[in-house]
């Protein structure tokens, strides 16, 4: 008696552990797309500057595409080109334009089981030209999914 | 002698529905069970991603502790959308179980208790294709074959019973804690070897053991004085392992 009930008692709970360990497809609910972040800043004072007009651009051999085009913003975000090791951007503030081009490497970073593998960049270095941003300075050169400011651009 | 004693010591207990009054000893057998996981073998008729073979093995200490090892096989091969991941490797886990049910009652051959095992997952991984898309458009890359040791703590609440004599079958949930992955941050893998998903710090799952039970010491384990329950309160019921004959177990009997 006492050996059929403990059969028993395991049986049912083997039923209830098997519905435990069950598992469904799970979609992705989760940020795949690393960008880079960017603080507008005053030139001198080092104050947050807010531009009247922004408009940012990516470069490719043969075409651009428009990232921003804002107006009164003090900052920015855009994604790297997670085919090169470098992205090309044209940046107009306040229209005026300039041309930054970011080095980075890259790295696979697993999001989830359910979402993949998105790549993250580490930055290694900038290029500007000058004609309305001051300096370009790399803050944290990470550029992941955590939402930390990247770049600070002076003008 | 000994047999008779605890035959009737548990037909009184049945009887009087936990009031017996008397003090006596039980011998019971000591174990060392090698078994293998049933659920591998089905879950690979399931689940074509995954092939995951186990054996376990325990030594009884004493009638409350024993000494678990496991050695488990796992390869995995997922492939989604944007990426194939594949990752094969061997775990090996070492630890104790604790068995809840009284000697008296468990008698060697039931267990219903909780082990906790810490477990080593040599491993490797590989992503053969992994997709990326975002503004600037899309593209392929990969992740090469790298080789990793994974560490992580298993808590295993479960049952066995003896299915006949020689040969037990048991089941227990697991719930797996992540130590380290062994791959830094961003390379965790979709499947861990003997842990699962190690993008996630728990998993949790089930095993179905069926062993073979070999028994190769008797210990006497002394059932407490019980005093006959007054105003209908009961007091709790234990039992010491008999230090004349347990050797070095001695006391370790001890049991909640």
């Amino acid at each position: 008696m006492e050996r059929l009930r403990i059969t028993v008692a395991i049986v049912i709970s083997a039923i209830l552990a098997a519905g435990v360990s069950s598992c469904s497809v799970q979609p992705c609910y989760e940020d795949t797309d690393p960008v880079m972040n960017t603080l507008l800043l005053t030139s001198g004072t080092g104050e947050t500057a807010t531009a009247e007009s922004l408009n940012i651009r990516g470069v490719l051999p043969t075409d651009t595409i428009e990232f921003v085009n804002a107006t009164s913003t003090s900052s920015f975000s855009v994604p790297l080109d997670p085919g090169s090791d470098q992205s090309l951007f044209y940046i107009t503030l306040n229209d005026v334009s300039d041309t930054a081009v970011i080095f980075y490497t890259r790295h696979p970073h697993l999001v989830s089981p359910e979402c993949g593998y998105t790549l993250t960049s580490r930055i290694s270095g900038l290029k500007t030209t000058h004609n309305i941003i001051d300096t370009l300075i790399i803050e944290n050169n990470n550029v992941n999914l955590n939402g930390e400011k990247n770049l600070h651009l002076f003008y | 002698m000994a047999k008779r004693t605890c035959i009737f010591f548990i037909s009184l207990f049945l009887l009087a529905g936990g009031r017996a009054a008397a003090q006596d000893t039980v011998t019971i057998p000591l174990h060392i069970r090698a078994g293998f996981d049933l659920s591998g073998p089905v879950v690979k008729l399931i689940n074509k991603e995954l092939i995951s073979y186990g054996i376990l093995a325990s030594m009884d200490m004493n009638s409350a502790l024993s000494f678990d090892a496991g050695l488990r096989y796992s390869s995995f091969h997922g492939e989604q959308h944007n990426y194939d991941f594949s990752s094969r490797g061997t775990s090996i886990v070492a630890g104790v179980g604790y068995n809840f049910i009284k000697a008296n009652t468990a008698q060697g051959k039931y267990y219903g208790g909780i082990g906790l095992r810490y477990g080593l997952s040599l491993y490797s991984e590989e992503a053969s294709m992994i997709k990326y898309t975002n503004e600037w458009g899309a593209g392929e890359t990969s992740l090469p074959l790298s080789h990793h040791a994974g560490h992580f703590l298993e808590i295993t609440p479960g049952v066995r019973t003896e299915l006949f004599p020689g040969v037990t079958i048991g089941w227990n949930l697991y719930m797996r804690l992540l130590i380290s992955a062994g791959a830094g941050k961003d390379l965790k893998p979709v499947w861990m070897p003997g842990y699962g998903a190690a993008t996630r710090g728990m998993t949790t799952g089930a095993e179905y053991y069926i062993s073979i039970s070999i028994p190769y010491k008797k210990i006497k384990v002394i059932i407490q004085p019980r005093t006959q329950e007054s105003e209908g309160e009961e007091e709790g019921e234990g039992d010491n392992v008999n230090p004349s004959t347990e050797g070095s177990f001695s006391g370790s009997g001890i049991r909640f």
